[in-house]
């Protein structure tokens, strides 16, 4: 509603920006120092770089199949969270089905596990039990994205059920009077309306696949081992290669920030009201 | 209303989904729970115990000691970032020139993995080579010693945790704050409520599920904290940052003791059901007395 | 990964020059005949010479026997719970797994591993003529069942030694100001005293000379097991406390009460010592692994230490990451009265053996292809630039080759003391329980290492801890 340039505002942003930044800035330090200078006396600006790191990284095929994994399996599976989140809330938005309200805090308690010892069983149930004939889901993507959405598809559920619940029941309701085919009221009504909630929804769960160790340390071998768990292969005894950990990371930010400025737009789809203020 | 199979049908798939990654391996962890079982022990296998791990989880003064810990710091981390993401979100809710790019620049943490985060802020207060200490100790004579210091190795594992998550926060209640039908504001407005009232009488209770659903998240993900911090301080000094998290890895993986870690694992899961189910409750009573 | 090993590849262009003619090259193609398409799987730390097994290695010997061999490496604790979990669960995911020196007493009460002796008894057709037990050193006897088969196949091993700085020792005017101060020449310690001498003089002369300097380094983490195993497998032992204090004669007693030595006034006078000297070690020190502490001396914030022998090389001699280059020397720790006698007697030891061998799990699928890989990789001709590049050393022929003498001189005698003095270190003791008691009684070490708990009673507290331990797992009647 303001129609001069909130400088106050600005500043504002930009102190909360480097607190956020300095930490990717430090990271980005380290990622391009050799070894044998980040045990000494830190200094906050950069003299001269060392781009050893990222070579190395770069002409690392291994590396390169990790990210493809981690591309693959995040991808997949923030898709699928957020389309069965979706769809399982429309339908406890808008079927009166009995215990749904249980069902909706039962699907939660997935996400409260503590992993450590879940890793077990998840592993006797991919290699031993989830399986046709030679083929089991131990060390497949398959088996990471469908593992995956035990944390991923409770949290898309709680994320949409609010955005889903907030959509005026009376605009699906005219829809169907109508004639539309419930598929053309939950894609062309119900849809377009959620997608600010979709797409922080979609986000989110990427980057919770995306950044997940624990799970893809245990259940994959060779085939499907993601970025994360190609990280912990520099902790080691004759030292952790700090800056090489740093580099890699630094190309994992690539990749995110392509996934995010692409879903990102669809967050302003949604109106902005000048009415709303803190 | 449409028929009720298609509302199952379209629940369906999410059902049997988590039924077979989460139920049954907690089916599991559950009847193990009820066991002896290391397999390094004298005996190997798995011996039928009763409750005999939940008792002794009574007597342990180590996990006891660790619930503690591990509520506070849940506590204040989860209270920060909802304060502090509230307040920002808010303020993307603004027109301002490069916003975009500020609300990128603030989601940016959320893409590093817990295990590069650990590593980055121990790399940042390793005493003596650590930026942090350095500038703290040039600055203003303290010397920020997270191997030493219990508080501040409490403290540092918090703002990690706030600085790490707190855009979870502002992008869900973003979300929430965009959706909301712009009516209720304008009327508001008309009828000349100043900007508390309209927090407090029609944000608040409008976007509260919001805020429910993100506290949730952020409530359960900090108790299963385990990366970030075993990366950072391992737990230590001492046991000062040995969440439950930590505590049950360190007890399931290098100590391999299954049975009693499992029990554990079990009494956090239930315990977390609980916390948030009253938090539940107790905020989405006040949301289905009224309508939709 | 590839990265982590840049003398690997070098050493790789070497073999691809020189090599592939061995005499041998026959046998390897016709006995591999019945497992060509067979893939071979294993799993192991990510540490130099494991990368050299997965990067050299791994390629040479499947373009000499068309069995292809994919190795996971993972870091430490994955890689135990990944190998345990497989075995264990029987899924037969692995036909190599890494053991560590102090694991291997858990996999053998557990029958986990395949006696490579009698495989190679029931499949003479499998026995390699460059393969030979006999080739080992004394270390491969760590991985021997009773009846003396061997059950895992050496791979590395180090001893954990005593660095210091010879540009520092050797300095005239540090050496006059040591002379000064305390009225002795300065020179390597020998004794516990002479040791924390040189450290609080150091300390004190960075502090005098406002340099990034301090008297010793210390592997101190106040929440990782590191420090935990610093104190018992290489502080301990040089006050006469040997095998973490208990006693497995004796119903595995800890406690001075019963038998043990965890709480003895040796062990106590040990953490006394040690706690001072963390406290003139550099500042990072409580935040230390084994990480830390060679990057720490690496980096030149001590004068001298107790490193991981598996250190010792880069350290001495890899520039990108090191700046202490040429200015290593090696010592033998400093000890009590009579410790050096036990350790020559057999009766105890003075530092840490430390290392690793790839057993065969029985649950693999491909035993016999497997066994052919441990073979080739446990030849002679296979360890000179294997030794080069992982600074370990596994047959007993390795220590008269060239290149591995020449590097022997940069590293100031490392492999010579690692081959004259290697068997009075010891490696951990023979317990199947080693995690457990560890991370049954580190907590209470902890909260020693924060000044939480007095040494004294933290001791005492931590052999009823491992007595308790002991009991719930078993072991202790």
């Amino acid at each position: 509603m303001k129609t001069k340039t909130p400088w106050l505002f600005i500043l504002f942003w930009l102190f909360v920006s480097f607190l956020t930044l300095f930490p990717i800035y430090w990271l980005f330090v380290i990622s391009v120092k050799p070894a044998v200078e980040l045990f000494s006396t830190p200094e906050v600006l950069l003299t001269k770089v060392y781009w050893q790191n990222y070579i190395d990284v770069l002409n690392d095929a291994t590396l390169r199949r990790y990210m493809m994994n981690s591309l693959i399996i995040s991808s997949c599976n923030a898709l699928l969270c957020t389309l069965l989140g979706f769809l399982a809330c429309y339908a406890l938005s808008r079927f009166d089905l009995g215990g749904k309200e249980s069902i909706f805090f039962w699907t939660i308690t997935n996400r409260m596990a503590p992993p450590a010892v879940f890793l077990l069983p998840l592993f006797l149930l991919l290699t031993q039990v989830y399986k046709i004939g030679d083929f089991s889901l131990a060390d497949t993507r398959t088996g990471m994205i469908l593992v995956y959405c035990t944390f991923n598809l409770p949290f898309a559920i709680w994320t949409l059920r609010p955005t889903v619940d907030g959509i005026p029941k009376e605009l699906d309701e005219a829809a169907y009077v109508d004639g539309a085919s419930p598929f053309k009221v939950i894609t062309e009504v119900v849809f377009p309306l959620a997608r600010p909630g979709l797409a922080v929804t979609l986000i989110l769960t990427w980057v919770f696949a995306w950044n997940e160790y624990l799970l893809a340390a245990t259940l994959t071998n060779f085939n499907a081992r993601t970025l994360t768990t190609g990280l912990s292969e520099y902790v080691t005894t004759t030292g952790t290669e700090w800056g090489i950990m740093a580099a890699i990371s630094v190309f994992t930010l690539i990749p995110a920030l392509i996934v995010f400025s692409l879903v990102q737009r669809h967050i302003v789809a949604g109106l902005t009201f000048g009415a709303v203020k803190g | 209303m449409q028929s009720k199979t298609l509302g199952w049908l379209l629940l369906a798939p999410t059902l049997i989904i988590l039924f077979f990654f989460g139920v049954v391996p907690f089916l599991y962890v559950l009847w193990v729970s009820f066991h002896q079982w290391n397999p390094f022990a004298a005996d190997p296998g798995m011996s039928f115990n009763w409750a005999t791990n939940y008792r002794q989880v009574v007597f342990d003064a180590q996990f006891m000691a660790s619930l503690g810990v591990t509520a506070a710091f849940v506590f204040f981390a989860v209270v920060s970032e909802l304060i502090v993401g509230y307040l920002l979100a808010q303020a993307f809710m603004k027109d301002f020139p490069g916003k975009a790019i500020f609300r990128t620049i603030h989601t940016l943490p959320l893409i590093m993995a817990p295990i590069i985060v650990g590593s980055i802020w121990k790399l940042m207060t390793t005493p003596s080579i650590g930026i942090i200490p350095h500038l703290l100790h040039n600055w203003f004579g303290y010397d920020l010693n997270i191997g030493q210091s219990a508080a501040a190795a409490f403290i540092v594992t918090i703002i990690m945790d706030v600085w790490h998550w707190t855009p979870l926060v502002t992008l869900t209640l973003i979300a929430a704050l965009v959706s909301l039908p712009p009516d209720p504001f304008e009327q508001a407005q008309i009828d000349g409520a100043n900007k508390r009232q309209i927090f407090w009488h029609i944000t608040l209770p409008m976007i509260r599920p919001a805020i429910l659903a993100t506290v949730f998240i952020r409530l359960m993900d900090a108790l299963r904290t385990v990366d970030e911090v075993l990366m950072l301080t391992g737990g230590g000094p001492g046991s000062a940052t040995r969440y439950v998290g930590v505590h049950i890895y360190k007890e399931v993986f290098p100590r391999t003791n299954y049975g009693y870690g499992s029990a554990i694992s079990v009494i956090v899961l239930y315990l977390t059901i609980v916390a948030c189910w009253l938090l539940y409750v107790s905020l989405i009573a006040p949301r289905t007395s009224k309508k939709g | 990964m590839k990265i982590a090993n840049k003398l690997g590849a070098s050493v790789l262009a070497l073999i691809v020059a020189t090599g592939g003619a061995f005499a041998d090259d026959a046998f390897w193609a016709e006995a591999a005949k019945p497992y060509q398409g067979v893939v071979l799987h294993g799993v192991t730390e990510s540490t130099p010479p494991s990368n050299y097994v997965k990067d050299v290695l791994a390629p040479e010997f499947e373009a000499k026997t068309g069995i292809k061999v994919e190795i996971e490496t993972t870091s430490w604790d994955q890689m135990y719970d990944k190998a345990i979990k497989d075995m264990e669960a029987g899924t037969g995911i692995y036909d190599m797994v890494y053991i560590e020196q102090d694991i291997i007493y858990a996999y053998l009460s557990r029958d986990f591993l395949v006696d490579t002796t009698q495989l190679l008894k029931d499949h003479p057709e499998l026995k390699a003529p460059t393969y030979d037990e006999a080739n080992f050193t004394t270390f491969a006897n760590y991985f021997k069942g009773d009846k003396g088969d061997l059950f895992g196949i050496p791979m590395e091993a180090f001893i954990k030694v005593y660095l210091y700085r010879t540009d520092l020792f050797n300095d005239p005017e540090v050496q006059a100001a040591f002379k000064e101060k305390t009225g002795k020449d300065l020179k390597p310690a020998t004794t516990h005293e002479e040791y924390t001498e040189i450290a609080d003089f150091f300390t004190q002369w960075g502090k005098d000379h406002d340099e990034q300097l301090w008297g010793t380094t210390a592997q101190a983490h106040t929440g990782h097991p590191a420090s935990w195993y610093e104190f018992f497998e290489s502080v301990a032992p040089t006050y006469g406390v040997y095998s973490w204090g208990i006693d497995a004669g004796n119903n595995y007693a800890a406690s001075v009460a019963n038998g043990g030595t965890m709480n003895s006034d040796e062990a106590k006078a040990a953490m006394k010592w040690w706690l001072h000297l963390r406290d003139v070690a550099p500042p990072e020190s409580n935040q230390s692994t084994w990480t830390e502490v060679a990057t720490t001396f690496a980096a030149g914030r001590a004068a001298q230490g107790l490193v991981y022998g598996e250190n010792a090389a880069w350290v001495a001699s890899d520039e990108t990451k090191s700046r202490v280059v040429g200015n290593v020397g090696v010592a033998l720790p400093p000890l009590s009265d009579g410790v050096l006698a036990d350790a020559e007697s057999g009766k105890g030891y003075i530092g840490y053996y430390d290392g690793g061998a790839f057993g065969l799990p029985v649950t693999s699928k491909n035993k016999e292809a497997s066994m052919l890989f441990l073979e080739y990789i446990a030849q002679n001709e296979v360890q000179p630039d294997w030794a080069v590049a992982g600074s370990r050393i596994t047959n007993t022929a390795t220590y008269d080759d060239p290149k591995v003498q020449d590097l022997d001189k940069k590293l100031n005698g490392y492999f010579t003391m690692l081959k004259d003095q290697g068997r009075l270190f010891a490696g951990a003791p023979a317990y199947p329980f080693h995690a457990q008691v560890r991370e049954a009684t580190a907590p209470i070490f902890y909260q020693i290492l924060t000044g939480a708990i007095d040494p004294d009673t933290g001791l005492d507290q931590m052999a009823a801890k491992a007595e308790e331990e002991l009991t719930a797992l078993g072991y202790r009647k």
